[in-house]
């Protein structure tokens, strides 16, 4: 008694599988009920709910994908599932929805008490569809109930990597087929059916093995469906129900209905003209005109230009993360020619230091980190850093962003490289590129954190980045329920993961890969997710390194070398090159839309596509094999050349308007990941589509569009702020000055090494390890490579920076489109004791003493080009010379020398004091 | 439940009114801008907080009000990483005492972590008594608590959705089962600031032993800024990262610079007016030496009278080091820090193996100290605003779990995210109550269930603050603690 009590307990407590086949349930019972007392559906039911939810969902207008005017529409449910529950008024969402108010939304819809009344004595009566239940036969399963279920509980073993007993699950005719003992169903007799016996038994799946492969064992309603199927004969049904855009005629979408789509974010950008503008002699470009007018219809217009040394430092640190050389200051400083400025961005954009900083706000956009994260162990991606260099060097080249994007989405559905006889640099690129789909956190190295929802949170992480970094789109929204803000049904969302299925199956995973030592690992890794295609040109260096190593191993084992030598030989090998990829394998399984996101509530069937709200303006999305007789599906090349057709609505926005972000504090759009209904409006429409048609129609040129921004009045502008500006445009929403601006994490690091005369600019190749002080202090590792800029050190999701972290540098879950600017005690107490900072100081002041010796005013001078990228004004100067020289005082007072004494230690530790303290002041870590 | 509202210029009215009530005196530029991001509305405010001439002040902790009445102003969390054991705590089942050596592995196979060492039914090694006026099961691995029962509020109802404990310490600290959001320290601290300005709102006194599972970021303030980041405070060393000198000078030396530094900064600021960013800035440098004497004041705890050291078994082992940081939270509630967070190394409570010895030892370390904590907090009337919470991640199964060489008598249990106890205790609470209950084998809670959003609800209500009222705007999306779940105060539990 206690025991069956308990095993009801545990279906409770256990079961979260939901409803598997509720549709059948509905129904049987709807027939069994007497009607005498039950309101009529045709005559009551019918009337009240095409009156009061036909509108949003009826025919033309199917929110939630539930159609409430016919009675199969009601049978059907929606996307959540049924939507009664015949008996169970209590637990039927029709009437719970409209009974706690939420439904119908709008007030004035409102039911009366008698018409809830009547939902619920109607649903307590067993929801009886009086006319039409003799037209409508009991459903029964079909494949699409079944496969979901033994994909989730049996393919592991019996699936598409392993047969075991040569068997696989996966669809009907392979169960006919069966394995070793024969046939798994026998259509039509469930009780002989080996499938339904093992099961029923609890042999399948077996419980010891079920952690080792990551599976929950069977529920007892799937074994039901399993069961009613086999009964039924196995039916394969090939109608199903029509749900996709292109199932209807164009603009019909029930789910997408016409009006919604006119939101400006899904309209192609069009060209605007670029408007006159009074303060002709401010508008240098047509940048300035459109920001311009703006401005003057508040009676402001563009700040004045700032000084040339503000400019350079600007534009220095915007461009390439570092102050200018004190040669470029010079040469700037004294550059009369009206193009000074323009010839200036010319050598910025030039400097392979622009890719090291533009690189930066994509690799946060795309979430990049050197580990998987969420678990202890923080797995490592040894292989990472190959992506990192492939996005500073496309930055570098200006790569056009159409093919950036390609590249990122479908580079490995770009070239047969598995048939290329040779792995040319190009090939090479495309296949790194994917590693932009290879960025969310994942634990599902780990069979205990492996599990289909866990696999699924991969996906939906990879899903996040591509909505918020190219979308621009909280498409991340309808993977529970349709968006509720924006048009995009949860069916959407799932043809979105349809597209990514051929890489991204969660029946069919493939898991990091995993090194010795960290815990139980699933025993049905597939290869992990490495390639061996790095450029022909590498690998062969790296087989004859090792051929090499292997060669002179053998001769001095024979000659019989003494151990040590032999150990250096072995510990000179170097692990085989790969990328970390993704990569389509071909055969997806079928995609299914999850009721409330629940995978153990599997839905309609969908086939891959883009959101309907974006299409219209571009191509349509058509799958084509991307080369004769491919494994690869196409499904993301489409996908990719869709994302860069040149109508399209959102791709280039999104883009630009990052861009501008960065270099003007705010986007046009200020909720950069965010263009739909719940983001921010952009303040100036015109400019943002004047900037992407541009972009668009000059062959996605992105150095093109900074220049536009750059040369213009806009981007000289003064930082200063007067009384007329705070009041009017106290947010510098129309972008009346520039903003004064914090030195990010990265420019600080960079540039106290840069100052210091010890940056390392060695660029490219593996990251430079972390290493933890007994304090907590985390910080790159003292080695050859140490000082490096910050993009080529480790970015462990586990292990931070710390002291980068006050400075709002990110930990990557999944990725980060806009850093904060914060301002907190513990920068300020970093700057002031870190014995990193105290060294830099005083090898800065080395480097000072080298070039001016022990003239104090020419220190002074030198530590301002340096460090400020101007000379001292006057006070400076004077008060720099005071302090150097009250420092040496105190230094030499607390030496016990005297207050008097001229001891040149004293004046070094004064200059390194001083140093210091510039490397504190506001003037340093703040750009005007 | 709206998770996500769009930007209409408009939000609710009682999160409006709660910035704006702190929005003027001292309050500059990085609130203010602060707030444009986090309330798109509120603009406009950075231009009439410029106006006000007042000191700057490093305002993300400037204290505020909550929207309704606090019960509780200041937290101390002692979080118990590892999942201790109900059934052998404080939720005793004669089930297993019945059943010892039953089979019932292969009723929840989809439940254990580890199956090969899955054992049989197993019955608690500890005994089980009443205790207090309010007669509340205890068992006598923890004796003192057992004096103290009457102070609290026991949940045996709880229930967690992973098994594994980093998204479930990820849960339990951050609402959400992965990383990347803030904690719920740093949620209490956004949303109430804090008492203190010499001090970070939200301490960390973490084991010098070593870090919970997930490390630091257990304290980590996700999309907050770092203002709300727990803060570690360590016993020994430098109490802060980076708060003494690395390289210690002269004093006259520091002062020196720090005067250069300032006329420095001085020159800066007034060639440009109309940038509180750079008064905030200076303010945070003398904020930073503000903290550094705090903090030595707050640590040094040779200011206490034996007796009190005693009641925290400062100077015994093994209580010493946990009796510790007890002692400094109280110290820090009391200097009026919002949030006080203890640790203690690794997962003492994860008794996999050696129930019987090894959680043993966990309550030995920690059964005084706490108890201690309860009775000083009490006798100087902090108990009255301050809310302490205990608790793990997740429970234990009701089978045993063996070691290799299957050797029942060093047998633990396994993880189980469908029952787990917690109790809290202080302002708010209602002592001697028990909340919720078990089956028969303490398996999963099946009475009264409280989740995890629940819990967070439940601190928050006792801060003051409402779950679906305390959210940032992130691109567009309200984001909360409690997420898009729907979530209940526990009322059974508010005094």
């Amino acid at each position: 008694m206690a025991l069956a009590w308990l095993l009801l307990l545990l279906l409770q407590v256990l079961g979260d599988a939901g409803v598997c086949f509720a549709g059948a349930g509905v129904i049987d019972e709807a027939q069994t009920t007497t009607r005498d007392a039950a309101p009529s559906y045709a005559r009551e039911l019918q009337p009240l709910l095409q009156a009061k939810c036909g509108r949003c969902h009826g025919e033309k207008d199917r929110k939630a994908a539930l159609d409430l005017r016919t009675s199969a529409g009601i049978r059907r449910g929606g996307e959540s599932g049924p939507v009664i529950s015949p008996r169970r008024p209590d637990e039927s969402p029709l009437y719970l929805r409209v009974q706690a108010g939420e439904m119908p939304p709008d007030p004035a819809d409102a039911l009366s008490a008698e018409q809830l009344d009547l939902i619920r004595r109607w649903v307590a009566a067993g929801a009886p569809f009086d006319l039409d239940d003799h037209d409508s036969p009991p459903a029964v399963p079909s494949q699409h109930d079944v496969v979901p279920i033994l994909l989730r509980r049996c393919a592991p073993c019996h699936g598409r990597n392993r047969q075991e007993s040569m068997l696989d699950l996966r669809s009907k005719p392979s169960m006919l087929r069966g394995g070793k003992s024969g046939p798994a169903i026998v259509p039509g007799n469930p009780d002989v059916s080996l499938l339904i016996q093992r099961v029923v038994a609890g042999e399948m799946p077996p419980h010891e093995r079920l952690v080792e492969v990551s599976v929950k064992p069977i529920e007892p309603l799937e074994i039901e469906t399993l069961r009613q199927w086999i009964a039924a004969g196995a039916p394969e049904v090939t109608e199903e129900v029509v749900l996709e855009p292109g199932d209807f005629p164009e603009g019909t979408d029930p789910l997408v209905p016409t009006a919604e789509r006119d939101f400006w974010a899904f309209q192609t950008p069009c060209a605007a003209v670029v408007p006159t503008v009074s303060h002709r002699e401010r508008a240098r470009n047509p940048v300035d005109a459109f920001l311009l007018q703006k401005q003057e219809e508040v009676g402001l217009k563009l700040s004045p230009d700032s000084e040339r040394s503000v400019l350079l430092r600007r534009a220095s640190f915007d461009l390439t993360g570092l102050p200018p050389e004190p040669d470029d200051v010079e040469s700037f400083l004294s550059d009369d020619l009206p193009d000074a400025f323009e010839r200036l961005l010319d050598r910025l954009f030039g400097s392979p230091r622009f890719g090291e900083r533009w690189a930066r706000y994509w690799l946060d956009a795309a979430g990049y980190a050197d580990s998987e994260g969420k678990r202890e162990q923080d797995l490592p991606r040894p292989h990472a850093w190959r992506y990192r260099d492939y996005v500073i060097r496309s930055t570098n080249a200006d790569v056009p962003f159409d093919q950036f994007l390609l590249q990122q989405i479908a580079g490995d559905e770009l070239t047969d490289y598995e048939a290329a006889s040779e792995i040319t640099p190009e090939v090479y690129d495309n296949l790194v590129a994917t590693g932009f789909l290879r960025m969310a956190p994942d634990a599902t190295w780990a069979n205990i954190t492996g599990y289909l929802p866990d696999r699924i949170d991969v996906i939906a992480d990879e899903v996040d980045i591509l909505g918020s970094a190219v979308l621009g789109l909280s498409i991340k929204c309808a993977r529970c329920h349709s968006h509720k803000f924006d048009p995009i049904p949860q069916r959407d969302y799932y043809r979105l993961l349809a597209v990514f299925r051929g890489a991204y199956d969660e029946y069919d995973w493939l898991k990091p890969d995993v090194r010795a030592g960290l815990g139980p690992v699933s025993q049905d890794i597939v290869g992990g997710r490495l390639l061996p295609f790095v450029t022909t040109a590498e690998r062969r260096a790296w087989e004859l390194r090792e051929s090499e190593l292997t060669r002179q191993l053998a001769e001095a084992k024979a000659a019989g070398a003494p151990a040590d030598r032999i150990r250096d030989l072995e510990s000179s090998r170097q692990a085989e090159p790969m990328i970390q990829a993704l990569w389509d394998r071909g055969d997806p399984t079928t995609t299914y839309i999850y009721r409330r996101g629940d995978p153990l509530n599997p839905g309609r069937m969908v086939r891959p596509g883009v959101p309907s709200v974006l299409t219209g303006w571009t191509a349509p999305y058509e799958v084509r094999s991307p080369w004769p007789a491919a494994r690869a599906t196409g499904r993301r090349l489409a996908f990719a050349r869709w994302l860069t057709d040149p109508q399209h609505p959102l791709t280039a926005r999104v883009q630009v308007n990052q861009i501008w972000k960065h270099h003007f504090g705010s986007g046009l759009v200020r909720s950069l990941g965010n263009f739909g209904r719940a983001g921010t409006p952009p303040t100036h429409p015109e400019l943002l589509d004047w900037l992407a048609r541009e972009f668009i129609e000059r062959g996605w040129n992105r150095k093109r569009i900074h220049r536009h921004m750059l040369t213009g009045s806009v981007y000289r502008q003064s930082s200063a702020v007067d009384e007329q500006l705070a009041r009017v445009d106290p947010q510098n929403d129309r972008y009346t000055r520039m903003p004064m601006v914090r030195l990010s994490a990265e420019a600080l690091y960079d540039t106290l090494h840069f100052v210091a005369g010890s940056l390392n600019e060695e660029r490219f190749g593996p990251a430079v390890d972390l290493q933890a002080r007994e304090d907590g202090l985390i910080t790159p590792a003292e080695q050859s490579r140490a000082r490096r800029r910050l993009i080529y050190v480790k970015q462990l999701r586990k292990k931070l920076a710390t002291h980068l972290e006050n400075f709002d540098y990110p930990q990557m879950n999944p990725n980060c489109l806009e850093r904060r600017d914060s301002l907190v005690a513990p920068q300020a107490l970093y700057l002031m004791n870190n014995g990193t900072v105290h060294e830099l100081a005083e090898r800065f002041a080395d480097r000072i003493g080298q070039i001016a010796a022990d003239d104090v005013t020419r220190q002074v001078e030198q530590v301002y080009w340096i460090a400020m990228g101007r000379p001292p004004v006057e006070t400076e100067r004077v008060l720099g010379r005071e302090a150097i020289e009250q420092l040496a005082k105190s230094w030499s007072q607390s030496d016990g020398a005297g207050a008097e004494t001229n001891d040149p230690a004293a004046h070094r530790r004064a200059l390194a004091s001083f140093c210091r303290a510039i490397l504190n002041s506001a003037g340093f870590l703040y750009i005007d | 439940m709206n998770d996500c509202v769009p930007d209409n210029g408009g939000i609710s009215g009682s999160r409006r009114d709660f910035f704006q009530s702190v929005s003027g005196g001292i309050f500059g530029a990085a609130l203010a801008s602060l707030l444009s991001q986090d309330v798109g509305p509120v603009r406009g405010l950075a231009a009439e907080s410029r106006q006000v001439d007042s000191p700057p002040s490093l305002n993300y902790l400037q204290p505020r009000s909550p929207p309704f009445a606090a019960r509780a102003t200041s937290i101390i969390h002692l979080f118990m990483n590892g999942g201790p054991s109900q059934m052998d705590l404080f939720d005793p089942k004669p089930y297993l005492d019945q059943h010892h050596g039953e089979p019932f592995f292969d009723k929840i196979a989809g439940e254990v972590e580890n199956p090969q060492s899955a054992g049989k039914v197993m019955r608690s090694p500890f005994k089980f008594a009443r205790h207090g006026e309010c007669g509340m099961w205890v068992s006598d691995a923890m004796p003192q608590l057992a004096g103290r029962v009457d102070d609290l509020a026991l949940i045996r109802s709880m229930a967690t959705t992973n098994l594994t404990h980093e998204p479930a310490v990820y849960l339990i600290q951050t609402g959400k089962m992965g990383p990347g959001r803030p904690t719920l320290g740093s949620w209490v601290v956004y949303g109430l600031g804090s008492e203190c300005q010499d001090l970070p709102g939200y301490v960390v006194l973490d084991d010098p032993l070593g870090l919970p599972v997930n490390g630091v970021e257990n304290w980590h303030s996700g999309f907050l800024p770092p203002a709300y980041q727990g803060t570690r405070f360590r016993s020994t060393g430098s109490p802060v990262l980076n708060l003494r000198p690395d390289v210690p000078q002269p004093e006259q030396v520091v002062r020196a610079e720090r005067d250069l530094r300032r006329r420095l900064d001085d020159l800066h600021r007034r060639e440009r007016p109309g940038q509180p960013v750079l008064d905030a800035r200076i303010a945070s440098y003398e904020l930073a030496a503000r903290m550094q004497m705090a903090t030595s004041d707050a640590l040094d705890v040779s200011q206490e009278t034996a007796s009190t050291l005693a009641m925290y078994g400062i100077g015994q082992a093994p209580t010493d080091s946990y009796g510790r940081r007890c002692l400094i939270a109280r110290r820090l509630v009391e200097r009026g820090v919002r949030f006080v967070q203890l640790y203690i190394n690794g997962q003492i409570w994860d008794n996999h193996t050696g129930l019987a010895t090894d959680m043993k030892a966990a309550c030995d370390r920690t059964d005084r100290p706490i108890a201690g904590l309860l009775a000083d907090l009490k006798q100087r009337g902090l108990f009255n605003n301050t809310l302490v919470v205990w608790g793990g991640e997740f429970g234990r199964l009701p089978i045993a779990q063996l070691p290799a060489d299957k050797d029942e008598r060093k047998a633990g249990r396994d993880h189980n995210k469908n029952a787990f106890c917690c109790w809290m205790a202080g302002a708010g609470v209602r002592g001697g109550v028990t909340i919720g209950a078990t089956d028969e084998l303490g398996l999963a809670a099946v009475e009264n269930k409280v989740t995890v959003p629940d819990w967070h609800a439940t601190i928050l209500h006792l801060l003051g603050l409402h779950h679906d009222d305390l959210f940032v705007l992130e691109n567009g999306l309200k984001e909360r603690l409690t997420g898009v779940t729907d979530a209940r105060v526990v009322q059974e539990l508010l005094a």
